[in-house]
């Protein structure tokens, strides 16, 4: 018969325990570098804002698009990244706001002659507010019924904006060329699409840094404990869900403009939820740099697969096949992958 | 000869975690009721889990009958003869109590013998035959752990582990689960019993084992164990905790 | 009068028809808790086959149907193999499995539009245009068909869910996935096996839908939408719920549609997934343990 008696044994785990403790803590404190690369990020945002001078060079006209086009993406993923990062509510229907800002902006501007570049963050607001009442619906439930009824709310605004002909139908809306000359009519959106994506990237910054944001990640783990542990999740995720739908809104009321027509079959495709989704898994879901990193990447992607195959399915053949293989093979995207490594660069270490 | 089932240096946990089973060890007697004893997260359906291969090993062996079985998964482990009824009752609730216990013989490949064995255990059980064709899940909760443990009778194993059958039910529920316990001995069939209630649990037992911190600390007979004062002080002390 | 029994009639056929497409993926979803995105698109690959077979044979593709099943059946095999069964294992639902569905479909809406483009098809066997008038009554042959063969085939799969040792096997999985495997299931061959099964009802579907409604690859999208609010509504996973969703939704649909327009017969899909969702969170058929 074995005595070993319970305070010895107990003991002795406590010290082991007590060591391993104090090597973890010593192995995160190397990993959290002291400060962050403030440097870096200005200096990228001073060489984006100067972009522009390009065009004294010659017709980069091309480059100010896909840079335009970037920032867009990246304001959008980040926004989703604070619900379906932060939250782990998978929407697969963010477009709808990025529809609703597109026509809401349109609308004045079609009618009234005000630019979308100062009605953006009254789009986005509207954007938030309607996100706000549908996420009173659609957060009551998890998992699969979120992610469905987000789809279903897409194929509805789709359905509605299709069939609405006060705002054009399945036409939709055309807005007035900007009268700028042609090397410089991009300019205004450049810049307004490189505002909202800092302001996006800045906002999910600030919320992955804050007691909201901690409720957040808490409630994506388990929300009954989260609940109970104070936190009121209810209102927490509603309010998650209206920031993102705020600048995705944003981001949706520049484009039309930029664009000069605003389409349900270009606003309201899936496919655009499902960029910005693919973006965040491929950066990391739920890390700061993950959404930027993700979008530069896919962007990138799709110019180059375009240029070789063309526009065609298979382009989404090829976003699907990615997709895939970023699931099964790096779940935790690349910022994921490499902070689990401990790899992480600092410049890309904002969590 | 082998003893029925023989655990050795158990190392245990779930996904990355820390080791719950850290170097357990049991062995079980053929025919005897066994009864396993410790404290909340000592380990102990930690330990079922593993024999039953829903949990992998991360060291050491288990072996049933001289064999080894860990590494093999539960529905080859049940074709051995090793029977689980986990904490949870395991019933499926939107099938009837006649579905499930069909389901208890979901590997005989005889269908009339089923149907046989079946009407056996209902003639044994009158509160299930009256229930046979009501869905599981509307069951109280002593009616669905009698029928957990009736289920395991339709396959006849060698042995049956249980993981604590007596918890959340009234009293006089549970005398009838340590009665269904010693209906499972007189057929000849091995009970490894985890229990919280340890007094209850020991006093039913031929053979006792106290695990604690993932380890076996102590082991004997269960008269023994009962009568041990540093287990009687750091196990079965408070009484009125365990009742 | 007659008119609301028409529209009943034509509602309950085409019930029969969504009800198809739709228990493939409760089937799904119940034993292995993965909503398939991909399903809409898997019941197009059926259609698919049906219509090359009809084009280039004159396969009949009632006739095409089970070979449809089939070829879905081994798509089914091969495609858990290589991506859900290490996610499947872990037997919890996790958001993982619904964005690999979702890949999934964009790798075989991207595929079949290459291969197909996104041109309307529909197959036309003789009875596609046909309709049985009786009195003031017209039921259109090809919706008919298609909506007793889809009970018929409903049926079918009840019966094997009820009365055979696999179909305890897969229901028990579907209710307690660790009971099960303590009971001697196999329940990795139980998940490999429904989802192919469920796979397999995509494409028998597919070819009855190939002549009753138009299609083409980017299709699934709508489709997604009808079929997810249908396993909503029903209580995510169960077979009998899907089925009685399907079939009132077809009927109030078919009212919509007649009174209000097409266009909005589709939205009634969605909108009911918002009341249920408002009112009723775990589905008019769900426990409200099983909701979370």
């Amino acid at each position: 018969m074995k005595t070993a008696g319970r305070s010895a044994a107990g003991a002795g785990d406590v010290a082991a325990v007590v060591a391993a403790r104090r090597e973890m803590n010593q192995r995160l404190a190397s990993t959290r570098r002291e400060g962050r690369s403030w440097g870096f990020a200005i200096g990228c945002l001073l060489v984006l804002a100067a972009l522009p001078l390009l065009q004294f060079a010659g017709n980069f006209n091309y480059v100010l698009h896909m840079a335009l086009y970037t920032f867009m993406y990246i304001a959008m993923a980040s926004a989703w990244n604070i619900v379906g990062g932060y939250t782990g509510y998978i929407s697969l229907g963010h477009n709808v706001f990025f529809g609703i800002g597109g026509y809401f902006s349109g609308m004045i501007l079609a009618s009234a002659g005000i630019s979308t570049l100062i009605t953006a963050p009254a789009a986005g607001a509207v954007a938030a507010v309607f996100g706000f009442l549908v996420g009173l619906v659609t957060l009551r439930v998890r998992g699969p019924s979120f992610i469905i009824s987000s789809i279903a709310l897409l194929m509805i605004a789709r359905i509605l904006f299709d069939n609405w002909d006060y705002v054009g139908g399945s036409n939709g809306l055309s807005v007035p060329l900007s009268t700028l000359p042609v090397e410089w009519a991009k300019l205004p959106y450049f810049y307004a699409m490189l505002v909202i994506s800092v302001l996006s990237i800045a906002a999910s910054y600030r919320i992955k840094h804050s007691k909201f944001g901690l409720g957040l990640r808490a409630l994506s783990q388990d929300e009954v404990k989260a609940e109970s542990a104070g936190i009121n999740t209810k209102l927490y995720k509603v309010a998650a869900f209206a920031i993102s739908a705020f600048f995705v809104g944003m981001a949706g009321a520049v484009w039309g403009e930029y664009l000069t027509y605003i389409r349900p079959n270009i606003f309201l495709i899936i496919l655009v939820a499902a960029n910005m989704v693919l973006m965040c898994i491929l950066g990391g879901k739920g890390t700061v740099t993950g959404p930027i990193v993700g979008a530069i990447l896919l962007i990138a992607f799709n110019e180059f697969f375009v240029a070789y195959f063309g526009a065609s399915e298979l382009n989404i053949l090829g976003t699907g096949v990615i997709m895939l293989l970023a699931l099964m093979f790096f779940p935790l995207g690349i910022v994921g992958t490499l902070a689990r490594q401990g790899r992480l660069p600092r410049f890309l270490d904002w969590d | 000869m082998p003893e029925l089932l023989e655990v050795r240096d158990a190392v245990a946990g779930y996904g990355g975690g820390p080791a719950i089973l850290d170097g357990a060890a049991l062995t079980v007697r053929e025919g005897q009721i066994e009864c396993m004893i410790g404290p909340n997260g000592a380990g102990k359906s930690t330990l079922l889990k593993a024999i039953v291969g829903i949990l992998p090993l991360r060291k050491g062996e288990i072996r049933f009958r001289g064999e080894r079985i860990d590494g093999l998964q539960p529905h080859e482990i049940l074709r051995k003869g090793i029977c689980f009824v986990p904490q949870e009752r395991a019933l499926f609730p939107r099938m009837t109590v006649r579905e499930n216990l069909r389901m208890g013989g979901y590997v005989l490949e005889d269908r009339g013998e089923l149907e046989r064995r079946i009407d056996d255990v209902l003639g044994r059980f009158p509160i299930l035959r009256e229930r046979a064709s009501q869905l599981a899940g509307t069951l109280s909760g002593g009616q669905q752990q009698m029928l957990s443990m009736a289920r395991t009778l339709i396959v006849r194993p060698t042995l049956v582990m249980l993981d604590e059958p007596s918890l959340g039910l009234a009293p006089m529920i549970v005398v009838q689960m340590f009665e269904i316990i010693g209906m499972l001995r007189a057929e000849g069939i091995t009970v490894l019993l985890v229990e919280q209630n340890a007094l209850m649990g020991l006093r039913h037992a031929d053979w006792g084992v106290v695990l604690d911190l993932g380890r076996t600390l102590f082991e004997g007979p269960a008269a023994e164990i009962l009568a041990d004062p540093r287990i009687q002080d750091l196990y079965l002390g408070r009484r009125s905790r365990a009742a | 009068m007659s008119d609301a029994l028409q529209i009943l009639i034509l509602g309950i056929t085409l019930g029969g028809v969504y009800a198809l497409m739709a228990s493939g993926l409760t089937l799904i979803f119940g034993v292995m808790r993965i909503v398939n995105l991909a399903h809409p698109i898997m019941i197009i690959c059926g259609a698919y086959v049906a219509y090359w077979l009809f084009n280039l044979y004159r396969v009949d593709p009632i006739l095409a149907m089970p070979v449809a099943a089939v070829f879905m059946f081994g798509v089914g095999l091969v495609l858990y193999q290589l991506v859900f069964a290490k996610e499947a294992a872990s037997a919890k639902y996790s958001e993982m499995t619904v964005l690999l569905t979702f890949a999934v479909a964009l790798v075989l809406d991207g595929f079949l539009g290459a291969l197909f483009s996104n041109t309307q098809r529909v197959t036309t066997p003789p009875y596609a245009t046909d309709a049985i008038v009786i009195g003031d009554l017209f039921i259109p042959t090809a919706q008919l068909y298609a909506g007793l063969i889809s009970i018929a085939l409903i049926g079918a799969l009840v019966v094997f869910l009820q009365f055979t040792r696999m179909g305890y096997a897969i229901r028990a999985t579907t209710q307690n996935r660790t009971a099960a495997a303590l009971l001697g299931v196999n329940v990795g061959f139980i998940s490999l096996v429904t989802f192919a099964i469920g796979v397999a009802l995509a494409g028998a579907a597919g070819a009855l839908v190939s002549f009753v409604f138009s299609f083409f690859p980017a299709k699934h999208w709508e489709w997604i939408a009808v079929l997810m609010s249908l396993v909503v509504l029903g209580g995510m996973g169960k077979l009998m719920g899907t089925i009685v969703g399907a079939f009132a939704l077809s009927i109030v649909a078919a009212f919509v549609g007649t009174y209000a327009g097409a266009t909005w017969s589709t939205i009634t899909f969605f909108l009911a997934l918002f009341l249920v969702l408002l009112i009723r969170p775990q589905g008019l058929f769900g426990d409200p343990i099983e909701s979370a």
